[in-house]
C-alpha cells in the first residue's frame, strides 16, 4: 500500500512538473528576448576584442544598422587595414565589400570575417525568433533554459541552448551546438547597461570555444538606438556607401 | 604594512587594467568631416629569368642573358575623403618607385580613382569622376568586365585604376521573391586625352547593368554599346547552394570584333568576328574549413594554341641577335597587342584552395593557386602564406612556379619562377 501511495504521489509530482513546463511559452520568451535585446530596427556601434593565450589583443570596431527581422548591414570603422569595409545581411544571404576588390562577395554564416571566435553569424546577428524554432522551456528557478533548433540547414549553428534570466528576460549564456551534437561556442552576456530609450541589455558578449582553446572574443556595445533607415540601405549597391548613414 | 598598501595597490591597478580592458564609447568614432588614409608597401622580389627567351629579350632589350634578378618595389596609396550636404569628393592615388638589376621604374602619382558624387537619399547617386566598376562574379576572370581595366589573374584583389566616366546608379527593395533592383548608367567618354587606353576616338562609350536578386540569386544583365569598343551584352549570376557551396557564371558576347594574328614569318591579318566568353566556378567552404575556388574561363576571341605557337615562333626569330630592325620593331609592336593579355588562350582552369588560421594560427592565413592553359597544358603554381596579426600591418610571401610544355604560354614568360615578399603598413 505504501509503494502504491509513493507511485501515485512520484506520478502526481511528474505530472505537476510537466505541467508547470508545458505552462512556459517559450515561443513567447524568444520573442521577448529578441525585443530586450534590440529594437527590431536600429542602430549601434560594437568594438570587437579578439583575445589571443598571450594576452594580445586585436581590435575592430563596427557600425551597423538592421531593419525589421532579417536586413542587416554593418561598416568596420577601425582598425585602418580593415576600415571601409562593410557586410551585408539580408536573410540567409550575407555578402563581404572589400574597397579594394570593390564589389560585394558571398560569404558564408560559418565563416568569420575579423579571426577569432565570433562568426559572421554572431556578427550579422538576426532576430533568434527568425532561425531557430523552440523546442522545450524549462523552468530553473531564477532562469528559463531554452532549447532552440534551427529552422533550416543555412542556420549557422544546429541547436542552441538559452538560459534566459527571468527578472530581465534576457540571455545569461548561449551554448551553441553543431547538428553532430558538437559543442561550438558558449556566449557569455554581462554588464546590463541603460542605453536610453527604454533599452536595457548587456552591453558585454564574450564568446569562446573549445575548437580554439585558449582564445577569447569580446564583444562590446554602444550607441545603441531605434533608427529606421530605408529598405535601399540593405542592397549591395549601399555597400560602399554605408559611411553616409553615419551622423 | 607597507607590503600590505603595495598589495592592495597592485591588485586594485590590476583591477583598474581589467576594467579599462572593456571599456568602449562610441563617441570615439563619431564621423569627422574629412577623413585620410592610406598604405605604404615594401616588396622585394626574386625571379628566376629565361634569359634565352623572347620575353627577356623584349623586357630587357640590348640587355646580355642572365639568370636571375632582384626588384625591389616601394609603393605610396594615400585617399582622402570629404562630405557635405549629400555631396561627397573623393581620390585615391598611388605613386611608386621598382628598381631591378637593370631597370629603375618611378611612378610619380597616378590618380587610381576620385571625383565626386551627389547621393540623394540611399536610392539614387550621381557620380562623376574617374571610377573603378568592377563587373561580374568571377573570381579570377571577369569576361563581364566592359568598362573597367583587366584583372590580374595571379592577383585578383589587387588595386586597379578607373576610367573617366559619368554614371547613375539607382536601387530599389522589394518585398517578395525578387527583393532587390539595381540600374546603373554610365557615359565613358574617349578622344586622344581621356580614356585613350579604353579607346582613341571620339566615342561617349554607353554602358549599363541591371542588377535583381531574385529567388536569393544575384543576377546582373550588363551592355556595352559600340563607340571605341565593340558592342558587347552579357550576364552573371552568383548562389548559395548551402552555407558552404557559392556557384557562380558569367557570359559575354561580342559583336563585330577586330581580332589580329601574326603568322610565324610576320604577317598580321586581322578579321571582324562575333564571340562569346563564358566563366563558370564555384567556392566551396569544406568541413575543415579549407575554402576552394575553382573556375573554368573560355573566352572565344582568345587565341589557339595554333595561333600562340606561330606568334611563339615569329618573336624568337624577331628578337633573335642579328634579327632585322624592323622584323624587331614589329615584335615590339605585336608583344602589345592582344598577345600581351595576361591569358592569351581560350580555356583555362583555375584552382586556389586556402585555409584561414591553419593549425589554430590566428590571423594566418596559406593558399596553394593552380592555374593552366588547357590549350597547351602549360601552367603556373603559386604557394602564398600571409599574416594579419600585427595591427594595420599585412605580410605576405609566395612563390610563383611556371611550367608545361616547350613555347607554350607559361613557359615562354621572362621568369620561370619568381619568390616575393612584402609588408603593407595601413594608416
Amino acid at each position: 500500500m505504501k509503494k502504491l501511495i509513493a507511485l501515485s504521489l512520484a506520478a502526481v509530482a511528474l505530472f505537476a512538473t510537466s505541467l508547470s513546463q508545458s505552462a512556459i511559452d517559450g515561443v513567447a520568451i524568444l520573442q521577448k528576448v529578441d525585443r530586450n535585446l534590440e529594437p527590431e530596427s536600429y542602430e549601434m556601434y560594437r568594438k570587437l576584442i579578439n583575445i589571443e593565450p598571450d594576452g594580445t589583443k586585436k581590435e575592430f570596431v563596427l557600425f551597423s544598422v538592421k531593419k525589421g527581422k532579417d536586413n542587416v548591414a554593418a561598416l568596420f570603422l577601425a582598425p585602418a587595414s580593415d576600415k571601409g569595409r562593410s557586410t551585408l545581411r539580408q536573410g540567409d544571404n550575407m555578402w563581404l565589400y572589400v574597397p579594394s576588390v570593390g564589389k560585394p562577395m558571398r560569404i558564408t554564416s560559418q565563416q568569420s570575417i575579423t579571426g577569432g571566435v565570433f562568426s559572421n553569424a554572431d556578427i550579422l546577428r538576426i532576430d533568434y525568433t527568425e532561425e531557430y524554432t523552440v523546442t522545450r522551456a524549462e523552468d530553473q528557478g531564477d532562469t528559463y533554459l531554452l532549447t532552440l533548433k534551427a529552422k533550416t540547414v543555412e542556420v549557422a549553428y544546429d541547436q542552441l541552448k538559452m538560459v534566459v534570466d527571468k527578472k530581465t528576460v534576457l540571455p545569461l549564456e548561449i551554448e551553441a551546438y553543431a547538428s553532430s551534437g558538437m559543442l561550438i561556442k558558449t556566449l557569455r552576456f554581462k554588464d546590463i547597461k541603460d542605453f536610453g530609450g527604454g533599452i536595457k541589455r548587456p552591453a558585454t558578449v564574450e564568446t569562446d570555444s573549445p575548437l580554439y582553446k585558449g582564445y577569447k572574443s569580446v564583444m562590446l556595445y554602444s550607441g545603441l538606438k531605434k533608427r529606421v533607415v530605408s529598405d535601399e540601405v540593405f542592397t549591395q549597391g549601399f555597400m560602399s556607401r554605408l559611411e553616409e548613414l553615419r551622423k | 604594512m607597507k607590503a600590505c598598501a603595495v598589495a592592495m595597490l597592485w591588485i586594485l591597478s590590476g583591477m583598474a587594467a581589467q576594467a579599462e580592458e572593456f571599456v568602449f564609447n562610441a563617441s570615439e568614432f563619431e564621423k569627422k568631416p574629412y577623413e585620410f588614409g592610406g598604405y605604404l608597401e615594401q616588396k622585394f622580389e626574386t625571379l628566376s629569368l629565361r634569359g634565352d627567351s623572347s620575353a627577356y629579350r623584349i623586357a630587357y632589350p640590348g640587355e646580355a642573358p642572365r639568370d636571375w634578378l632582384n626588384r625591389t618595389t616601394t609603393t605610396l596609396e594615400l585617399s582622402g575623403k570629404t562630405s557635405w550636404w549629400g555631396f561627397t569628393a573623393d581620390a585615391r592615388a598611388q605613386a611608386s618607385y621598382a628598381a631591378d638589376t637593370l631597370l629603375e621604374r618611378v611612378s610619380y602619382g597616378a590618380l587610381m580613382d576620385g571625383g565626386l558624387r551627389w547621393s540623394a537619399g540611399p536610392a539614387l547617386t550621381v557620380d562623376l569622376g574617374k571610377r573603378v566598376q568592377r563587373w561580374g562574379k568571377g573570381y579570377a576572370w571577369n569576361p563581364v568586365g566592359f568598362v573597367e581595366r583587366p584583372k590580374d589573374p595571379v592577383d585578383p584583389t589587387a588595386s586597379r585604376e578607373g576610367f573617366v566616366m559619368a554614371g547613375v546608379e539607382w536601387n530599389r527593395s522589394f518585398a517578395g521573391p525578387v527583393s532587390a533592383l539595381g540600374l546603373t548608367g554610365l557615359v565613358v567618354p574617349t578622344n586622344d586625352n581621356l580614356n585613350n587606353d579604353f579607346g582613341k576616338q571620339q566615342n561617349p562609350n554607353p554602358a549599363a547593368k541591371l542588377y535583381l536578386l531574385a529567388w536569393d540569386t544575384d543576377v546582373d544583365l550588363m551592355w556595352r554599346g559600340e563607340g571605341a569598343r565593340p558592342q558587347s551584352f552579357g550576364a552573371d549570376f552568383s548562389r548559395n547552394l548551402s552555407p558552404a557551396l557559392e556557384v557562380h557564371g558569367e557570359w559575354a558576347h561580342t559583336l563585330d570584333a577586330t581580332r589580329t594574328t601574326v603568322s610565324e614569318s610576320g604577317v598580321s591579318s586581322s578579321k571582324q568576328l562575333d564571340y562569346s566568353a563564358y566563366l563558370i566556378g564555384l567556392r566551396y567552404l569544406t568541413l575543415g574549413e579549407i575554402t576552394l575556388i575553382g573556375e573554368y574561363y573560355h573566352n572565344g576571341g582568345g587565341y589557339t594554341a595554333d595561333e600562340l605557337d606561330d606568334y611563339y615562333a615569329f618573336m624568337d626569330r624577331a628578337t633573335v641577335q642579328g634579327a632585322s630592325a624592323s622584323l624587331s620593331s614589329k615584335a615590339r609592336t605585336v608583344a602589345q597587342s592582344g598577345y600581351a593579355k595576361a591569358n592569351p588562350g581560350q580555356d583555362y582552369l583555375y584552382l586556389k584552395a586556402s585555409k584561414a588560421e591553419p593549425f589554430g594560427w590566428l590571423y594566418g592565413s596559406v593558399a596553394l593557386t593552380t592555374m593552366a592553359n588547357i590549350g597547351d597544358g602549360s601552367w603556373q603554381i603559386q604557394p602564398e602564406v600571409s599574416y594579419t596579426g600585427f595591427s594595420n600591418l599585412e605580410l605576405r610571401s609566395r612563390a610563383i612556379l611556371l611550367g608545361g610544355p616547350e613555347n607554350a604560354e607559361f613557359t615562354t614568360k621572362t621568369s620561370n619562377w619568381r619568390l616575393e615578399a612584402y609588408a603593407r603598413w595601413f594608416f
